[in-house]
């Protein structure tokens, strides 16, 4: 018998009206999605909430379970893309933590193995390259150093149960995401307290304009924060425009802020903006000194920069000129490792002692699994990193630290030179 | 979303507007060159190069390895040479006219007698294949810009509209003495001090005094200044807008005064009666891809160049190219001097829309022009209404 | 009595089939490979549309990533603020914010079509590529959606378990749809306006009510998609929806062959693994990058020049054509490991990742060179065939 096939396969508008019909075979895991992740909601949203005893949600997952003869870590870094000189400087501290660990016998008889995914500097590949990882087992996940890569990996691990270190995600709501996230970076709330603080109490600045990138996460929130603690001060923000990751000419957005005549400005983007930014306001005609954050930490904000934003002030995490062991200890192992060359940003330090952290609640770990290991993790306190002490017991994965801050000079001046170190204080 | 009240918050000043409008035309002058490459193109095959701004984005990076061969890439040329800058622009220019004959005679050219969607297919694939393949071979991590000193026209021509009012510049004048005489004892003290930033009670008394003086004078400055409306140019963009216009003179002369330029004209009135009327078609395409291409060249070397710290990867060309096309549609695609119109009017949009507080707006505005052109004007502002006939 | 006995088995057998698809990716494969089966149902989708602009009316959309944004987001936004205060379970909630997301970007899809559709295919591309910067702009700056900080979308589908049976049963949904419509009358008037526009309004056809429709539709189907995708991922900003999505999804359907559904599903389903696959390949030499890049240049050029002298059975010609492309890759890549003796080349190297953009790029213009109809063209690849036929 001749079947009719033709005009017929399948008809979508009718299959669409069977789309609310519940379907047999289908698990009923969506009845449970209902409550499971509730809490964390409000994450996204930018204003920043207190590193207090508020409790963060438990993951739901149960976690990935040591086998095999190694034991597996993830270390997710940009390794690609705009952010590539922290991702390589990341990886590249996070090694010397492993490879510390392994010559003196790994954790248990076990090595240590080091599993790398590249997040080429973008939010969505982060999340894929964390998906990849968590499917391969790994016990925890380091990295990265950008906060809007950091969420995504949050994220996706919060259902697996798997801890994440991050490394310089500094965007204060980031560890809200769950009980299972940690950093070993100060927050934005300090950093921009700290700045904030700097440029009125010792650089006399009274009015100041802002200048935000409108793409990056990190930068929203450093403003908001910036502009909070400041005014708290006493001080007053003249003036606040933006642009956007990866444009090149700023001309008509510096007009309008040398309209306001500020005294000071407060630069929260990333380096690859910041440098022609600056001298873009000096050939303008700006005369108000520049202020910013971690994101200015790379030393390719000379080259755009020039003339123009030696004798600017940014806020970093550690210095390599500072007087302490562990720098002295690190940079030695860094400079075998690298041929000699000093870390050119922070990321080194941070990507070590971010490994260092895992590593050593590792070692404390009874029986080898993401959920104990979790556990440790929170249990650090007092450990002596390179960029200082670093305590998560009861402190909601947000570590208090201290933070410098740091005036640019010319390369044969040592880049960033210290000028002033904050301890850690309360910025609400 | 948008309401009155904080357009009305964003504080408009008409200060500022003299200013934000020599921005604008300055900006559209670099628009206008890279839409006569566009409006070019179109006129004779009625192809959307969409390759273009890439084109551009290579006349950049062609600008920047000149720079590093003659000053080495050293960032800061101690002797400036004076041939640097004109070496660099020709050789942009030379780069991109080449780049532009290559692209025609082996992507666009085998593509002619196709249906036109897959001549715009590769001309995006073309685009694609630049941006990322270039990041392959071309330096793009970090990404590299022109060293600042390569370009020795650095200060600023300033301009008064108007005088800053006499008696706020005497009220601010006032107050230098005292602010100095702070400064002065501040200094003296600073020397006795080990660390400026921990300071001692009296330095620290000193220094108090000393910004509360700074911050009045600052203050009071300032007022002084905004009294008075005025226009500062840096000279490096000054030379840029006067390049620009000696190139659009040039290419006027080209296409209205020599045989090449009519046959030209003729070519983009009719393709193919142009081609029966014994005109070499394929050398006049040639001709207007290189004309085109160069012109993107030196708008990329100059922006490159006497804009400070611009930095070059190989998305350079993505959103100039693709404003630029849209002051192209806005001239009216196909006409000339209409292209010049929409790069001057695209960059003044785009002053305005930030001069009017609402600088996250920028890069869209563009495209809200478009989309009213096209609903009231498809054929563009100085563009003729043609009829397609079967 | 027949039509419907049909119309509703192929109904079930849609449904099936997206059940078991449902079926075999979770008890059959770990998170990440779930993962994909995702995604590719996600591509199959919005491939399927913007073949139904593009391919099937002859337009020339190269934004489509917007609509699915605009999907996402809209979706996204109804679920957080009306979720829990409905009565329905997540899963039958799921639905209803695809039909948000549908709506919503069908609107924007008007919004966008209705001027720039007037006139030629060019202008809807500029238009399309603009329009994606807009939604981009505006998602990152409208506090409300979270800027550039992205929005949670709470509750979310777990990334394990995710509903897999509802995104393919979309993509087959659209599939059908496309491939139904172009059965009516209303499908052959969107095959005369892509076959010539003078003519078929010469014909009586709407030309703009036409190509608005098949906007209108594609981007329905967009939005749908995108209403998935923010539950799938709980989780949305505004770089998720960058011009690389839309590029994708066009070197999709232009690969597959503009105009055949059959072609876009296949080429959905391989370029939305191929990241991926790509991503396991830390390091290429840069060397063999260039050999084979030469290597595969040399074999379009001399291939069109060749093909056009060659006469003779289709296998013999296949056959000749498919030896000199293998001559010249192997050529290529010999030539690549030459180059690494080169001081400059030898230690640079470069990864998956980055030549991944590039592979897409290339495939669009050797495409167009070489067969600018694309794989299948404009035929079709169905059962009927063999079941109308008996077999020789």
């Amino acid at each position: 018998m001749k079947i009719e096939i033709k005009a017929s396969s399948l008809a979508a508008l009718a299959a669409t009206s069977l789309f609310s019909l519940s379907l047999v075979g289908c698990k009923s895991e969506a009845e449970k999605q209902g409550g499971s992740t509730g809490t964390t909601s409000g994450t996204a949203s930018g204003g920043g909430s207190a590193p207090s005893g508020v409790g963060r949600p438990a993951p739901t997952g149960t976690g990935n379970v040591q086998s095999g003869d190694t034991i597996k870590l993830g270390m997710i870094a940009s390794l690609t893309g705009d952010q590539k000189p922290w991702g390589d400087d990341s990886l590249a501290g996070a090694k010397i933590a492993v490879e510390e660990v392994n010559s003196a016998g790994g954790v248990n008889g076990k090595k240590i193995e080091l599993k790398i995914e590249d997040s080429a500097s973008k939010p969505e590949s982060a999340k894929t390259a964390a998906e990849k990882l968590l499917g391969e087992g790994v016990l925890a996940i380091i990295g990265e150093v950008s906060s809007g890569n950091t969420e995504q990996i949050a994220r996706a691990a919060f259902e697996r149960g798997v801890p994440v270190v991050a490394v310089g995600a500094t965007k204060t709501t980031l560890t809200d995401i769950g009980a299972h996230v940690f950093r070993v970076c100060y927050i934005d709330d300090f950093q921009g307290a700290v700045m904030a603080r700097f440029a009125f109490e010792e650089r006399g600045k009274k009015n100041m304009a802002i200048i935000t990138d409108k793409k990056q996460p990190y930068s929203q929130g450093l403003s908001e924060n910036f502009k909070s603690y400041y005014t708290k001060l006493g001080g007053q923000i003249v003036a606040e425009v933006s642009y956007q990751t990866g444009e090149t000419q700023f001309q008509n957005l510096l007009t309008e802020l040398k309209n306001k005549n500020p005294d000071g400005i407060f630069m929260s983007g990333y380096f690859p903006e910041v440098g022609p930014l600056a001298a873009q306001a000096r050939a303008a005609g700006i005369t108000a000194e520049f202020y910013g954050g971690d994101g200015w930490d790379s030393s390719q904000i000379l080259q755009s920069g020039g003339e123009a934003i030696i004798g600017s002030f940014m806020c970093n995490h550690y210095n390599n000129k500072e007087d302490r062991p562990e720098i002295a200890a690190f940079l030695e192992k860094f400079k075998a490792q690298s041929g000699g060359r000093e870390p050119g940003t922070t990321m080194a330090a941070l990507g070590y002692d971010a490994a260092k952290v895992a590593l050593e609640a590792l070692k404390r770990t009874t029986e080898l699994n993401s959920v104990n290991l979790m556990k440790e993790i929170e249990n650090t306190e007092n450990l002596s990193g390179v960029t200082g002490t670093i305590t998560l017991k009861g402190k909601n994965g947000n570590p208090p630290k201290r933070a410098l801050v740091v005036e640019i000079r010319p390369l044969n001046e040592g880049f960033q030179v210290f000028r002033k170190a904050y301890e850690y204080f309360e910025s609400k | 979303m948008i309401d009155v009240t904080s357009l009305l918050v964003a504080g408009i000043e008409f200060g500022s507007l003299p200013q934000q409008l020599l921005n604008g035309i300055l900006i559209g002058g670099v628009y206008a060159l890279i839409a006569l490459g566009y409006t070019m193109v179109y006129g004779v095959l009625r192809l959307i190069n969409f390759a273009h701004g890439e084109v551009y984005m290579l006349g950049a990076y062609t600008a920047l390895f000149v720079s590093w061969i003659i000053y080495g890439r050293a960032q800061d040329p101690v002797t400036v040479v004076w041939y640097a800058l004109p070496l660099m622009l020709l050789s942009a220019m030379t780069v991109c006219a080449l780049i532009g004959i290559v692209l025609e005679r082996f992507a666009y050219r085998p593509m002619r007698n196709q249906p036109r969607i897959a001549s715009l297919i590769t001309a995006i694939g073309l685009s694609l294949l630049l941006q990322y393949g270039g990041q392959l071979f071309l330096p793009v991590s970090p990404a590299p810009n022109i060293s600042g000193k390569v370009n020795p026209y650095r200060d600023n021509l300033t301009f008064y509209l108007t005088q800053p009012a006499p008696s706020l510049v005497r009220a601010a004048d006032a107050l230098k003495p005292e602010m100095d005489k702070a400064k002065a004892a501040l200094d003296e003290q600073l020397k006795l001090e080990k660390d400026e930033f921990n300071l001692s009670d009296t330095g620290l008394a000193l220094r108090k005094e000393f910004f509360e003086r700074q911050s009045a004078y600052n203050k009071a400055q300032g007022e002084a200044q905004s009294s008075a409306i005025s226009i500062t140019l840096p000279k490096g963009q000054l030379i840029m807008f006067t390049v620009t216009l000696i190139l659009m003179a040039i290419l006027r002369h080209i296409v209205l005064f020599t045989k090449s330029g009519r046959a030209m004209r003729a070519v983009s009135h009719d393709f193919d009666s142009a081609a029966l009327m014994g005109i070499n078609v394929n050398k006049i395409v040639t001709l207007t891809f290189v004309l085109g291409s160069a012109l993107a060249g030196a708008g990329a070397m100059m922006s490159a160049t006497f804009i400070s710290g611009v930095k070059i990867d190989t998305f350079f060309g993505l959103l100039p190219g693709v404003k630029a096309f849209v002051a192209a549609v806005l001239g009216g695609i196909g006409n000339i001097p209409g292209a010049v119109l929409g790069g001057i009017l695209m960059g003044v949009a785009e002053s305005l829309v930030v001069w009017a507080g609402y600088d996250q707006y920028k890069d869209a505005v563009a495209f809200l022009i478009l989309i009213v052109v096209l609903l009231f004007k498809p054929s563009g502002l100085l563009g003729s209404n043609k009829v397609e006939k079967v | 009595m027949r039509f419907w006995g049909v119309r509703l088995a192929s109904i079930a057998g849609g449904i099936g089939l997206a059940v078991l698809i449902h079926w075999i990716a979770l008890s059959q494969l770990s998170a990440f490979g779930v993962r994909l089966v995702v995604l590719a149902g996600l591509y199959v989708t919005l491939a399927v549309s913007l073949n139904l602009i593009n391919g099937i009316t002859g337009q020339f959309s190269i934004g489509h990533a917007a609509f699915y944004q605009v999907g996402a987001y809209a979706a996204g936004l109804f679920t957080v603020k009306v979720f829990s205060s409905q009565p329905l379970t997540f899963m039958l909630w799921v639905p209803v914010a695809m039909i948000v997301g549908a709506v919503v970007a069908s609107a924007a899809g008007l919004l966008v079509g209705l001027p720039s559709l007037r006139l030629r295919g060019d202008y809807l591309a500029i238009v399309t590529l603009g329009f994606g910067e807009i939604i981009r702009i505006l998602s990152q700056n409208l506090k409300v959606v979270g800027a550039a900080s992205g929005m949670a979308i709470e509750p979310k589908m777990l990334s394990q378990s995710p509903m897999v049976w509802l995104c393919w049963l979309l993509a087959i949904g659209s599939i059908a749809l496309c491939r139904n419509l172009l059965q009516t009358a209303h499908g052959l008037s969107f095959l005369a306006v892509r076959e010539d526009e003078i003519a078929s309004s010469a014909m009586g056809i709407n030309v703009t009510r036409t190509k608005v429709a098949a906007f209108v539709l594609g981007s329905a189907l967009a939005g749908a998609a995108g209403g998935f995708y923010a539950h799938y991922e709980g989780f949305l900003i505004p770089t998720q929806f960058g011009m690389e999505v839309s590029f994708i999804i066009l070197t999709m359907v232009v690969l597959g062959g503009s105009g055949s559904i059959t072609g876009s599903v296949i080429a959905a389903v391989a370029l939305s693994a191929l990241p991926e696959l790509l991503r396991n390949i830390k390091t290429i030499p840069l060397a063999t990058v260039i050999g084979l890049t030469i290597g595969v240049i040399a074999a379009v050029s001399l291939g069109r020049r060749w093909s056009e002298q060659l006469h003779g059975p289709v296998r013999d010609r296949v056959l000749k054509l498919s030896g000199l492309t293998g001559l010249c890759l192997g050529g290529g890549y010999l030539l690549g490991l030459g180059l690494r003796a080169l001081p400059a080349l030898s230690e640079a190297t470069t990864d998956g990742n980055r030549i991944r953009m590039v592979i897409f790029a290339g495939t669009l213009v050797l495409l167009m060179l070489v067969r600018p109809q694309g794989v299948l063209g404009h035929r079709e690849f169905g059962l009927g065939k063999w079941l109308r036929e008996p077999a020789r």
